[in-house]
């Protein structure tokens, strides 16, 4: 019997093998199709409950100390040049394949819930399971090349699925600027594979690294040639995972539906650029000038989303910006050479922030009961406050979420965040602050955002501020009542159902658990990825090193959440009239987003139109003009146009092609 | 004696194209339609029949070869063959034929003529691509032009007349190029023959090389088309319909390509050493001016006739590259868009039966009505934005990483043209994705709504595309299928240009761009 890393190229294939069966019904009997959702969901559940079981196996075999399994076919070949395919299973893949399918299979069980009323239901499990397949193709490439094949069609599927309201132009808009500004990345991308491949004829990821160290080294290549290569690359993992400048495209993409804000925009595909930067450490470690500047971008990155996230108002922006910052930490680990342990927040990350937005979800779904389907409305915390009498294990479980992200011990976070801000101690230490004061924003906004959402009074039914949010949201009050004149079932909102509940509780327990895998004394996941690490970091370890910076970290996540308290919990502290009021500057430019979007806009979405316009212009007016002036010369008077507007033009079609002939004729009979 | 399969697949649609004045129909195009399908689709089954029977992929030379004197004091012959340039577009022209005829279901409008024209075309493209003399080559070039013409000019849009003369001045203008030139080589040395193989043995001297490929690269970059040469096809793309449009994207613009490959590259090898560079910086400026002109254009036909021009530039670029790799991308990238322009075409033709309005301002919130044209719309325009797992991309990365690797160009020209060429990529998805979401995202538009009947799309369409969806899929995921089946006959080609290129002695213009030594066996294998 083949064992389970033999059988990998399975687990994406199942999936996929569900979404191009569903999407092929959708096109041929688009109304039976759409009418069978329960059959739908289980067929896909399955398929994708398959990979998770398969993927469980190879983890395991990795856990028994398999090796890495890798399995090639020639894929394209001309001249002497063959493109490899196929997979490759180590310690890496299995640990991204496990905690995948996880989230997948349980994001998909919520999306039955949250789902349950769009008319769309059918097509969005199709794309939860194309998106699946790809993306879980991606974690087990053996090649650069195959990494961007389903680097692209994971970028496809998210563009997808956050335009899948598509009469909403807000989504509209989002899924287009998502698929453009990574194609920015991809773009550096391509050119730094096209490069490495130049450099050194490999696509694959230790060829490329040894070849390249040996090329610097012989001398036959710069090493600023080779240090530009390996930032290209990086462009695309900087789009991917959300990572300034190109990080402009997250926020927006939360027009989404909210499962695919945990899976896609939370857990899975924005660590994908980290899952690279991990894969590509052969390549990137021997250039100290490669990873200080992965460091300089996550950090940068980390403390503009933290900062952003302190104002917003949108309780799935605030969580995306959260993600932002958070991509940013695991970047730091990169850049720090650490990337176990930036992995190790990878995975931690995935399923609080996975259990965040899902809680997200539920509370979005039970105030939508209160005041209609409208986003504007619906995920605005200034109408939300005191759900946690209503939402029991939503509250609960949202309140695991922040103290796990917050990095209060024993929770999941504290570990994976600590060992970040450890690396980052001993190799960058200004970085380290910059890391260290944004882990006490970082409790400060989830907590905020905790308060905010479900403690204090129930302010669903204010009608003033309603108003005042579609006022300011450009949409008339009238739109609003029209659609939402059905939607006023309830006063107040309701737990939801057990398909959106269970997955919530089961997220909380990784969320609290899963960090005590990773403890720097003995490390299970860093003797996964790296035995030779986890036994160096297990012999290095002393208390007297840990005890002060563990303390120092929990320290500062504890005046965050004390802040976070004073201010709206028990309203002792006006934030408002104390520090907006008092820095307007800071606080516009934080609710501003840092004017990014607005650089962009002015420089280059306003200028590539001008730009092309202008083009357009020339092509019309200049080369097409010479054409026709040189054609109404030729044509005289314009009496030969005449045979044109009478119908006649057969006629000189005969004419030309009679000449020809003649031409023909003479110049043969001359030879 | 074998059975003649290309010259079969020739004369079966022009033969049967004369039979249809009897065909029996009452002027709507019920019953003469029917026949037409049936011609091409034997015409299409006789192309998979020579391939499957008289072609071998391995082979480098020409195969199915057939020669019959015709009018000896011509010196023309009616010679036939097919290699690996020819076979794999032989097919895609019968193929894609077989679809326009499907997707010309609802023409009624003098339907016999229409259907005469179509099979006329079927035969004459095939021709062009499988003759093997010169001459006849011109001749078949010529007579192709006319079926275009009337086709443009009787089925097209308001602005017909205009861009049907304007398409056949371009034409059969830039065509007298390729007489001139044909005669003239034909003509050159002791020996009078018009035969592709009597020419390649000739030994042109590198001056009237220069002077042939000149004058040929006109012809054909009207035709490919190359930026500046291509304001025609904007206007005739912008006037057909969309059965036409299929073949004038799918079938058209590939003649040019292929006669750049076969006459440039083949018989002029050493004046296309000299040349090369320049296709490269054509490819370059054809990938990103059309792609801007396309992102500002406000009308559906004529956005994406320049995605076409835009696309085109890759094949130049890869004829150009001087390695295997890159000249079986260039060979892969004219039948991946033979497919995905067709397709795309085709959808805007149907789009138009339902909106009658092509100006996208005039759109939005299509969506709402027509899920299946969005889903068949997302796809396509994926595909023509090269994703992964379409051909497009094959065809691209390969006419890439060919291009970077090659050892005749140097560094500094290679990593200028690789970055601004992937500047498209950036370009591509902003124009394509604008027109998606500007047709069908948002609201609807009431006032559209309330003058066009938006029905969803019906069962022959689905099939049409899903016929160009099934090779443009297969290819994207093992390009094999298609690669493998030239891959001889573009090695052999390669050989035999980088051989003539370590000839030449660079002019000082050109060391500026290449490489002083050329390795010449490295790139073949």
């Amino acid at each position: 019997m083949p064992s389970a890393a033999e059988l990998a190229w399975l687990i994406p294939v199942l999936p996929l093998a569900g979404a191009c069966l569903v999407g092929l019904g959708l096109i041929s009997f688009n109304r039976t199709v759409n009418r069978l959702r329960k059959p739908v969901a289980v067929l896909l559940i399955s398929s994708v409950g398959a990979a998770a079981v398969l993927s469980y196996a190879v983890l395991a075999q990795q856990l028994a100390g398999a090796g890495t399994t890798e399995v090639l076919f020639n894929w394209a070949s001309a001249g002497s040049f063959n493109l490899q395919m196929g997979f490759r299973v180590d310690a890496l893949a299995a640990v991204m394949l496990a905690l995948v399918t996880t989230i997948a299979l349980l994001v998909m069980v919520y999306s039955d819930g949250y789902m349950a009323h769009d008319k769309g239901y059918v097509r969005f499990f199709t794309y939860l399971a194309l998106f699946s397949s790809s993306m879980l193709g991606l974690v087990i490439s053996p090649n650069l090349l195959e990494i961007y094949v389903f680097w692209e069609l994971v970028g496809m599927c998210s563009y997808l699925l956050v335009g899948f309201w598509y009469d909403r132009d807000g989504a509209a808009n989002a899924a287009q600027k998502a698929f453009v500004v990574n194609r920015v990345g991809d773009f550096g991308l391509l050119l730094g594979i096209l490069g490495l491949f130049w450099a050194t004829g490999s696509f694959g990821f230790e060829e490329i690294g040894a070849r390249l160290q040996e090329a610097v080294a012989g001398g036959s290549l710069s090493s600023g040639v080779a240090v530009l290569l390996c930032l290209l690359v990086f462009m695309g993992p900087m789009a991917k995972s959300a990572q300034f400048p190109l990080h402009v495209w997250l926020p927006d993409a939360m027009e989404g539906p909210t499962p695919i804000s945990a899976l896609i925009h939370a857990a899975t595909m924005v660590a994908a650029g980290v899952f690279l930067v991990a894969r590509l450490q052969p390549v990137y470690e021997p250039f100290a000038a490669v990873q200080l500047t992965i460091a300089v971008v996550g950090t940068i990155t980390l403390f503009l989303g933290a900062s952003i996230a302190l104002t917003q108002m949108d309780l799935k922006k605030g969580l995306a910006y959260s993600t932002v910052s958070q991509l940013g930490y695991m970047m730091l680990a990169m850049g720090c050479g650490a990337p176990v342990a930036g992995m190790f927040h990878l995975v931690t990350h995935a399923f609080f922030k996975a259990m965040l937005f899902l809680g997200s979800g539920s509370v979005i779904h039970a105030m939508e009961e209160v005041v209609g389907h409208e986003p504007v409305l619906a995920q605005d915390m200034r109408l939300m406050g005191g759900l946690r009498k209503h939402m029991p294990i939503t509250s609960a479980t949202f309140l695991v979420g922040c103290v796990a992200i917050a990095g209060i011990p024993p929770l999941a976070g504290f570990w994976s965040k600590d060992e970040i801000l450890g690396q980052a101690f001993n190799t960058y230490p200004l970085l380290w602050v910059m890391g260290f004061v944004t882990a006490g924003m970082t409790a400060f906004y989830m907590f905020r955002l905790y308060f905010l959402t479900f403690e204090g009074e129930f302010r669903g039914n204010d009608q003033a501020m309603a108003a005042q949010l579609l006022a300011a949201a450009g949409k008339g009050a009238g739109d609003h009542d029209e659609e939402a004149g059905h939607g006023h079932h309830a006063d107040h909102p309701h737990e939801s159902g057990w398909q959106m509940a269970a997955p919530l509780a089961v997220l909380a327990v990784p969320s609290v658990l899963i960090g005590l895998l990773g403890t720097p004394w003995n490390s299970r996941f860093a003797g996964l990825l790296d035995p030779h690490e986890a036994a160096e970091m297990a012999e290095h370890f002393s208390w007297g090193e840990f005890l002060p910076l563990a303390g120092a970290s929990v320290a500062i996540s504890s005046a965050g959440i004390a802040l976070a308290v004073a201010a709206y919990a028990l309203k002792r502290v006006d934030l408002g009239r104390a520090v907006a009021a008092r820095f307007p500057a800071v606080n516009a430019f934080l609710a501003n987003k840092w004017y990014l979007d607005d650089l962009n806009d002015k420089l280059f979405v306003q200028g590539s139109r001008k730009l092309a316009r202008s083009v357009l212009e020339v092509d019309s007016k200049v080369v097409d003009g010479v054409v026709n002036l040189t054609g109404l010369m030729t044509l005289g008077s314009g009496e030969g146009l005449k045979y044109f507007e009478t119908g006649r033009a057969q006629f000189y079609a005969l004419i030309v092609f009679g000449g020809v002939i003649a031409l023909v004729v003479l110049f043969g009979s001359l030879g | 004696m074998p059975f003649p399969w290309l010259s079969a697949s020739i004369l079966f649609p022009i033969g049967s194209a004369l039979l249809i004045p009897f065909v029996p129909d009452k002027g709507d195009g019920k019953q003469v339609r029917w026949f037409a399908l049936g011609v091409a689709l034997v015409t299409f089954l006789i192309t998979v029949g020579g391939y499957l029977n008289g072609y071998d992929p391995s082979v480098e030379g020409l195969q199915l070869a057939q020669h019959i004197d015709w009018l000896p004091q011509l010196g023309l012959a009616w010679s036939v063959g097919a290699d690996g340039l020819s076979m794999p577009l032989i097919l895609l022209t019968s193929f894609i034929t077989a679809l326009a005829a499907l997707a010309a279901w609802p023409v009624s409008f003098k339907p016999k003529l229409f259907y005469f024209l179509l099979l006329a075309m079927d035969g004459g493209q095939i021709a062009v691509f499988a003759v093997q003399d010169m001459l006849l080559f011109f001749l078949a070039w010529e007579l192709e032009l006319i079926p275009v013409y009337l086709l443009l000019a009787i089925w097209g849009g308001k602005k017909r007349q205009y861009a049907a003369t304007k398409f056949i001045l371009y034409t059969a203008g830039s065509s007298l190029f390729i007489l001139l030139a044909g005669l003239a080589m034909a003509f050159y040395g002791d020996s009078i023959s018009f035969e592709y193989t009597a020419l390649m043995a000739k030994d042109f001297s590198a001056q009237f090389q220069l002077l042939c490929y000149a004058g040929l690269l006109i012809a054909f970059g009207v035709k490919l088309p190359i930026v500046p040469l291509h304001t025609w096809l904007p206007d005739a793309h912008g006037e057909a319909t969309a059965p036409v449009h299929m073949l004038l994207a799918g079938i058209l613009l590939k003649m040019g390509g292929y006669a750049l490959l076969r006459f440039n590259v083949q018989l002029l090898p050493a004046a296309h050493a000299q040349f090369a560079p320049l296709l490269v910086v054509l490819g370059v400026v054809n990938i990103i001016y059309a792609a801007l002109t396309s992102f500002a254009q406000r009308n559906l036909k004529r956005k994406i006739a320049y995605s076409s021009i835009s696309h085109m530039g890759f094949v130049l670029i890869g004829i150009g590259s001087f390695s295997a790799l890159g000249t079986s991308g260039a060979m892969l990238q004219m039948i991946s868009h033979g497919l995905i322009g067709a397709s795309l075409f085709f959808l805007v033709g149907a789009t138009y039966d339902r909106t009658h309005t092509l100006q996208l301002d005039e759109m939005g919130g299509v969506g709402q009505k027509m899920r299946k044209m969005f889903a068949l719309w997302t796809v396509c325009s994926l595909a023509s934005l090269a994703l992964p797992g379409m051909s497009g991309f094959v065809s691209e990365l390969m006419v890439f990483v060919g291009f970077v690797t090659s050892e005749v160009y140097t560094l500094s020209f290679r990593v200028v043209m690789a970055v601004l060429a992937a500047v498209g990529v950036i370009l591509t998805p902003i124009y394509l994705l604008s027109m998606l979401r500007e047709i069908f995202f948002g609201k609807e538009n009431a006032e559209l709504a309330s003058h066009s009947n938006l029905v969803d799309a019906e069962p022959r369409e689905i099939y049409v595309i899903s016929c160009l969806l099934v090779p443009i899929i297969g290819i994207g995921l093992y390009p094999r299928i298609m690669t493998d089946s030239y891959r001889a006959s573009i090695e052999a080609l390669v050989r035999r240009e980088t051989s003539a290129m370590a000839l030449v002695i660079p002019t000082p213009a050109s060391g500026l761009i290449r490489q002083a030594s050329v390795q010449a066996p490295s790139l073949t294998g």
